[in-house]
């Protein structure tokens, strides 16, 4: 196997205040892990950190094992990390088609018919939704939209900050097994989800994080079950749905 | 007082003139507010810095219109350009006070240094087509008017089409909209924030050129213009472009009825009487605000 993301001693956070603390991490190309916490761990700010849009303090970050983190977030998409944030991330004010062609911004021209082509197969919601303004529709409706944007670049690391939020019980298993079908074409996932144990079930591994530092690290179906993590964000947590 | 309908309708005209200029501005304002949420108070400059420009140009064309209204528009682009790259690229688009405090500095400074190199006499400014212009009864309109008028709706135009459906204009849209989202489909703010600098330049510095032969040009030709833009922004729905035009037409309109009938002190103060009227009724503006709506 190899090594698709290596992030060695990463510190990481926002002006003068490191967030995440000396946190190292190796994935494995074409595995999907998730990023588990608390509430203000730190993992969105890890996932910024790999795209490159918060402040590195210190640390090495190697894609296909070539260095990254000096680079701008849009040489980071080129090289093929995709990043889709946490909350609302489209343009609003602007159509679902809109949004689609600004998702290709980095495509030459002749190749944006096909790229959007394949999103609205993927998801025909979107092609429903054409001439709908992205603001005007459902939490769910733009997150689907949001991955999409992203999908689009064909990303073999793809980062994805809570993609289930706000989404029904079956659009989010909607969601988990188009990324399991994306990640079996050999896509890199790392995920942060509210919905842990739908998350773990489709993942190879997961890693933990306390107050910014890693806390535990291992195959999904071992975190799963042990006891702490049971304890933290499984047993009874009221985040918890059942998938 | 019997209301001559030939003279309402020139004064209509000469409003939707003048009218046309000051989007030419309030738009400009728009778009760089829209993509560094900053507020450009150097604006009024560019326009100075165009009509001067066009002065100087004319004469050394042989008074020829166009050539020189294309050296205007060269000039301020590349004055555009020069002040983005010193200057707001070191802005962040949480730093609205220092924004406002270098803008102002710099329209200073750039109103000083005209005045220094030029001298603060007025020039007038003959171009190829003189005082000519087309009569229809007692109307009339001097071709540079009317031509003025006319690259301002070309402009218009053009800049909608831009913005509606090229990837180049749909950029700055997406900048206003969501910056993270901007991001994350690989835009680069500062190419994107620079583009809309030049290009907001370049409608003040057609502005200039097309005011340049019909009224004096002095260093302070701008410097009042900018808070009537400023009112006009915040009028028509601040980020709103349509918004900005529609308001500035009108606001062309009502002061030339008003200096048609009353004393030219009215004209000044109406932009800012309708501001503070509109912002008590509607706060956030006559039309929906924010997201550089086009259309
Ligand atoms: N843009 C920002 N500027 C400054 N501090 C920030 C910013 N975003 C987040 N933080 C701080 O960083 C810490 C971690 O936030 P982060 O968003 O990474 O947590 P998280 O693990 O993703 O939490 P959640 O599950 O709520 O999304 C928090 O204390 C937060 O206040
Ligand atoms: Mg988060």
């Amino acid at each position: 196997m190899t090594t698709a993301l290596e992030l060695d001693v990463v510190t990481a956070g926002y002006g003068d205040n490191p967030i995440v603390r000396e946190f190292s991490a190796r994935l494995e190309a074409g595995t999907i892990t998730t990023l588990l916490g608390g509430n203000g761990a730190g993992k969105s700010t890890l996932l910024r950190a790999i795209y490159g849009t918060n402040r590195l303090f210190s640390g090495r970050i190697l894609f296909k094992g070539e260095a990254i983190e000096r680079l701008p977030p849009w040489e980071r998409l080129r090289r093929g990390v995709g990043f889709v944030p946490q909350g609302r991330c489209n343009f609003p004010a602007m159509s679902v088609g809109e949004n689609l062609k600004m998702g290709c911004y980095t495509l030459p021209s002749s190749k944006h018919e096909a790229a959007i082509g394949r999103m609205t197969d993927l998801f025909p919601l979107l092609r429903e939704k054409w001439r709908t303004e992205a603001g005007n529709m459902s939490g769910g409706e733009q997150q689907i939209l949001e991955m999409a944007m992203v999908l689009l670049l064909e990303p073999s690391l793809l980062l994805l900050d809570e993609p289930s939020l706000g989404l029904s019980p079956r659009m989010q298993g909607d969601v988990f097994a188009t990324v399991q079908r994306i990640a079996a074409t050999g896509v890199t996932v790392l995920i942060v989800e509210q919905n842990v144990r739908g998350a773990l079930l489709i993942s190879d591994r997961a890693l933990v994080m306390e107050q910014g530092r890693r806390f535990m690290e291992g195959p999904a179906d071992e975190v799963r079950t042990d006891p702490r993590i049971r304890q933290a964000y499984l047993g009874g947590n009221i985040k918890e749905t059942a998938a | 007082m019997t209301i001559d309908a030939a003279y309402l309708l020139q004064l209509t005209l000469n409003g939707i003139a003048l009218g046309l200029l000051y989007a030419l501005i309030a738009v400009g304002l728009s778009l760089i507010f829209g993509v560094m949420e900053i507020i450009n108070f150097a604006h009024g400059e560019l326009l100075m810095l165009g009509a001067f420009a066009m002065t100087f140009a004319l004469p050394v064309v042989g008074l020829l219109y166009w050539p020189a209204l294309a050296a205007s528009l060269f000039a301020t682009m590349l004055a555009g350009f020069v002040i983005f790259e010193i200057l707001l690229v070191r802005l962040k688009p949480d730093e609205f006070e220092r924004s406002i405090l270098i803008t102002l500095g710099l329209s200073i400074i750039l109103i000083h240094t005209v005045q220094y190199l030029f001298t603060a006499t007025p020039r007038m400014v003959d171009t190829q087509y003189g005082f000519d212009g087309v009569a229809i009864g007692t109307i009339r309109l001097t071709w540079t008017r009317l031509i003025g008028a006319g690259a301002a709706i070309v402009a218009f135009t053009g800049l909608y089409l831009t913005l509606r459906f090229t990837q180049f204009g749909r950029a700055m849209r997406a900048i206003a909209q969501n910056r993270e989202a901007a991001l994350m489909v690989g835009i680069r703010p500062r190419t994107v924030a620079r583009n809309a600098v030049i290009l907001a330049a370049g409608l003040c510095g057609l502005a200039g050129s097309a005011l340049a032969p019909i009224q004096l040009v002095t260093p302070y030709m701008g410097q009042f213009l900018i808070f009537k833009a400023f009112a006009l922004v915040i009028i028509g729905g601040l980020g709103n472009i349509p918004g900005a035009v529609v308001a500035a037409v009108a606001l062309g309109l009502v002061e030339s009825w008003i200096g048609g009938f009353f004393t030219a002190a009215w004209q000044e103060g109406a932009v800012f009487v309708i501001m503070i009227v509109v912002l008590m009724l509607r706060p956030d503006g006559l039309f929906k605000r924010g997201g550089m709506r086009v259309g």
